[in-house]
This record gives C-alpha cells, structure tokens and sequence, in this order.
C-alpha cells in the first residue's frame, strides 16, 4: 500500500486516461483512500462530453461514504437534455474547496487541456496530473501506441499502470500489459507510482515489476449504462 | 485489404468505440456524420483512426446532408456509413427512404435515445419503429438489434457484407447503454476468420455504352405514375420477402417445455437470458426468444418456439411502450397465446424486473 503517509499539505491530483482506462475508479478509489485517512476529499467529475454517463448514477452512493461529490446529478440536470453537456459552476471552481481535490477528467483524447476549465488550475503548484493507462485498450496495447498516446496528453508527472479486462482480468492479462506499460514509462522518463490490482486478484501471482501495488475495489460497474 | 487489427486479441472498451474499429476491419472507406449523443465516440474514433488508414470522414451540417452524402458516397462505389441517434435518426429517414428507393447499400448505426423530441439524450430503446418503418416506404432495410459489444463488432462487419451483397440500407441498432458500456471483446479482421468481404463498386458513373456495352443503371426515387410506382414497389416487396430467410436471425434458449416465453431485444435480452436461467433455477419453465433482425422479423421461428413449447404466455419486455410489442403482434397475428408485457421507456430492465413480472404473471 501506497500513499499512506501524507504531509498534511493539500492534494491536487487530476486522473487522465482513455474510455474505460480505468481513471474514474482510480480516482474514486483515491479519494476514498485519503478520506479514510480523516481528510476531507472532493472527487470531480470533470466530463464535459457525456455528463450523463459517467459518476452521475452512483453520486449518492460516494457521498455516503463521506465525499464530496462534484458531479452532475437528476436536479441539475433536469430539463436541459443535451445542453446539459456543460461545465458545472461548481466543478469550474473546485480548487476553492477546502481539503484535497480529486479530479477525474472525462474523455482522454484533451488530457490535461480539460483542466484549464478549472479556476485557479496554474496556481496550484501541488497539482498532479496522472495517465492511467490500460494495455487491454487498443488505442494503448502496444509500446508504439503508448508513447504516441501518451505524448500527445500534454502534461502528465506519473502514471498508473491500470492493465485489466473488466470482469474478466486475469493475472496474466494484468503481468502481459504492465510490461508494456513499463517499458513505455522508462522510454518517457515518467515515473508509475503504482500498479493497480483489483481486490478480488489480491492473493494472485501478479508480477508488479518491482513497483508499488495498489489493491482497487470496483465502484463503477453499479454505474448502470 | 489491409489488415487493421493484426493478430486477434481482446481488447476493453466502449460500444462505440467498437462500432468504429468495427467498420475500419470492414474495410469502410468514409464515415458521413453530425455529432449527436450518444454515438459521439463512433465519430471520435473514426476521426483519430482514419487518417492513418487513409479512410475519409466528412462533418456534414446536419443530419439530413450526413444521410444523404453517405447515399452520394456508396453510389460512387465506396463503403460509407453514419451514425446517430434520436432526433438525427428522424432526419435521416429521408434519405434513408431514398436508400430504400434506389437500393443502395449504405450502413447506419444508431444508438437509441430517449424522446420524443430532441434534447432527451439518456439510454431507451425507442427508435425500433423509427428504424424498422420509419420511411415513407415499406420498411425494405435490414435492422440488426444488437446486444453486446462482441455483437455490435460482428454485425456491423456482417451488415457492410449484408449491404452489398443485397443492396438493402443496413442498421446496426444500440443504444445509450451498449455506446457507453465499458466490457471485452474479441477484435479481429475478418479474412483471419475465413469471412470474405463484399467489394464495393460504383452505381454510378459506369463505362461503356447503355443498351450495347451494358444495361442501364438506374437509381430512381421519383416515379411520376401510379403504375410504375406500384410495379416497382411490389417487386422489389418480392425480392425482400424472397431474401429474408437468408437474412433474418435470432435467438432461442429453453422454448420446448417453456411455459413462458420472454422475448425481447438489444440490452434487454441480456436481462432476459439471466433472468430465464434464474427462473428455471426456481423451477419455473421460462423461455428465451430474441429476434437479432427486427428488419426482417423472424416471424416462422417465433411461431414455432410458441407452437412446440405450447407456451400459454408471452412476456414482451422492452424499454419503450410497446415498440417491439407492435412488431411481434404484427408478424404472429392469429396466434392465440395470451401476450403479457413489461414496458419501461428510459429505464434499463434487470433480471429482477423479469423475475418479478413473470411470477406475477403465472
């Protein structure tokens, strides 16, 4: 387990990442982590393609467990159908929320340029910007295909190695896409601060490559769509 | 052509981004379009994925230009297609229509979404009479009701085939649920697994010389007689019923013995299959009937999985009211089993839903 420590200092941390790379649930499970930790934690849902698809369905679910949830819910939604596919005030000015700010930033071909929407983005020097990156994707399956994906993200300062296929991950599946990954990361001199398992692999022979595991627990597939 | 896909191998994404991969292994050539939720992602896809396969894209103005540059497009002998949704399928009808008129083998995808009306952009499944019938025609299309990722890949691979090879517009029917979706499949070019694709070819623009080198081609969609129009639309009324029963599909789980037969289509029936098994686990004879063309309706199959399992009962389940209900009711009439229905326009049917209907229901 990573991230245990903290310095009491705010955390700003943006997840980049392709459909289905897994961004959302590592920021969901981030934001969860830090809020175990006593911290108050926002989690973002910075999707300004397809608001109606991504954390909106399980909104009260996290909020229950103790984060605050920026995100477009029923209410704010109601009436304005597809030009409901704005940026919402209150994700807009994010950063003015006390405690550590969890952005996950929907649709990965804009990466980083998203957050420019957000208020006050270039004076958060604490701000990270993480790829997560899943070699079961094929616009991410090859080493050719990660660097090019990768550069073309603008600004990332780590990445997570996310290699899984759904609910039909294997070990195998996890070890054989990481590798990729990792050679990816060292060609881009981009440090992965973990590797991501899901929980129920946890007792499995995964090769972590000599990297820090973070064990996942799956949030999004009680998203129905 | 040329292989996109390489060595076969699964892959985790989106329905739409499959339906984009998809049509590149068909070998598309050009994708006409008008963004529209929610098959954004098909566009988004082809347009980062086109331009290093040397395929063409074309943001039309709206819908009614998307629909009928992809009619210009196959006419000049390239694999073109759309997509859309909604309030953009409504627009697309006419041309579509011209593509029934003048048989050209265009390929839409539409990923339903709720209405009516245009700014409704959640998942529903209410654009079945809008792409079975939706002209102001006879219905001469083919309408592939898919309901996985693996199926959205396969059947728009098998619809350019099926376009070409018969000259029907083709439509590969999703919604906002299976364009979202996050899940598996397995990708793959299609000679790697013995399918052979369909060359395109001009309609239009032809050599030689009419009446002595070849025969006229001739594309209509105006008849100015009463005669000519019904000469035209009877015979090619003809050719549709005579191919459909190469074209029509489904699928049919647990009908000998069923008490009950739920049919349903698209997302839906995977609630079906799960609730059915479910079902039969409590001892209750549930059966499973899903029609994979809604265009043509496997009508014949349907009578049969009703006659040999003696069923009293069928459950029609569908997100919308009574869409798919119509269709069954039209291809069946005279049959006599009793029709019970669970209908939830907007919302997504589980397997609890069905469970819980049919033990009220028997």
């Amino acid at each position: 387990m990573i991230f245990t420590f903290e310095e009491n200092s705010r955390i700003v941390e943006a997840y980049i990442g392709e459909y289905a790379s897994g961004k959302s649930e590592m920021a969901i499970n981030r934001a969860l982590e830090l809020s175990n930790q006593g911290r108050r934690v926002t989690l973002v849902d910075l999707d300004t393609v397809e608001p109606f698809y991504t954390l909106r369905p399980i909104k009260n679910q996290l909020e229950k467990l103790n984060l605050n949830v920026i995100s477009s819910s029923r209410e704010d939604s109601f009436g304005l159908g597809e030009t409901g596919a704005m940026l919402i005030p209150r994700a807009r000015w994010a950063l003015r929320n006390e405690g550590d700010i969890i952005l996950d930033i929907g649709y990965g071909v804009f990466g980083a340029q998203t957050l420019n929407l957000v208020e006050d983005i270039d004076q958060t020097p604490e701000l990270k910007v993480i790829a997560v990156l899943n070699a079961s994707r094929p616009m991410t399956n090859s080493l050719d295909r990660i660097l090019e994906y990768v550069e073309g993200l603008g600004r990332v300062d780590a990445i997570v190695a996310n290699t899984h296929m759904g609910d039909e991950t294997t070990p195998e599946i996890i070890s054989a896409g990481n590798e990729i990954i990792v050679e990816a990361a060292r060609i881009l001199q981009l440090p992965i601060i973990y590797v991501a398992i899901v929980e129920e692999l946890k007792d499995s022979n995964v090769n972590n490559f000599g990297l820090p595991v973070k064990y996942i627990k799956r949030h999004m597939p009680a998203a129905m769509w | 052509m040329e292989r996109v896909i390489g060595e076969s191998k699964k892959s985790f994404m989106t329905g739409n981004e499959a339906a984009a991969w998809a049509c590149l292994a068909a070998g598309a050539d050009i994708m006409f379009g008008y963004p529209i939720t929610p098959q954004n992602e098909i566009m988004h896809y082809w347009t980062r994925m086109a331009p290093k396969y040397g395929k063409g894209f074309l943001q039309t103005e709206d819908e009614l230009s998307a629909g009928f540059t992809v009619c210009g497009g196959v006419q000049s002998g390239k694999k073109a297609f759309t997509a859309t949704a909604g309030p953009g399928n409504v627009l697309m009808q006419e041309p579509f229509g011209m593509a029934e008129a003048m048989r050209l083998p265009l390929l839409a995808i539409i990923q339903q979404r709720g209405g009516p009306s245009s700014g409704t952009v959640v998942y529903s499944q209410q654009e079945v009479s809008l792409t079975t019938y939706g002209g102001n025609g006879e219905g001469h299309r083919i309408v592939y009701s898919t309901s996985t990722h693996q199926e959205i890949f396969d059947y728009i691979i098998k619809g350019f085939n099926t376009a070409w090879k018969f000259r029907f517009p083709v439509f590969i029917l999703g919604d906002g649920y299976q364009a979202k979706m996050r899940e598996p499949l397995e990708m793959y070019d299609p000679e790697s697994r013995g399918i052979k694709m369909e060359e395109a070819y001009p309609l239009i623009g032809l050599g030689g010389k009419i009446g002595q080198d070849r025969g006229p081609s001739h594309l209509c969609n105006i008849y100015s007689l009463e005669e000519e129009l019904y000469e035209v639309i009877t015979k090619v009324q003809a050719e549709y019923d005579a191919l459909a029963p190469q074209i029509t599909e489904y699928d049919e789980k647990f009908c000998e013995d069923a008490d009950i037969i739920l049919v349903t289509h698209g997302v839906v029936s995977r609630a079906a299959d799960d609730a059915v098994k479910a079902l039969r686990a409590q001892g209750i004879k549930a059966g499973y009937f899903r029609p994979i063309t809604l265009r043509p309706f496997p009508q014949q199959e349907l009578r049969a999985a009703i006659a040999k399992s003696g069923a009293k009962k069928l459950l029609i389940a569908e997100s919308a009211i009574g869409q798919l209900e119509r269709l069954v009711k039209q291809e069946i009439y005279g049959e006599t089993v009793k029709i019970e229905t669970l209908f939830m326009p907007g919302v997504g049917i589980i397997e609890s839903d069905l469970i819980d209907k049919v033990k009220s229901v028997l």
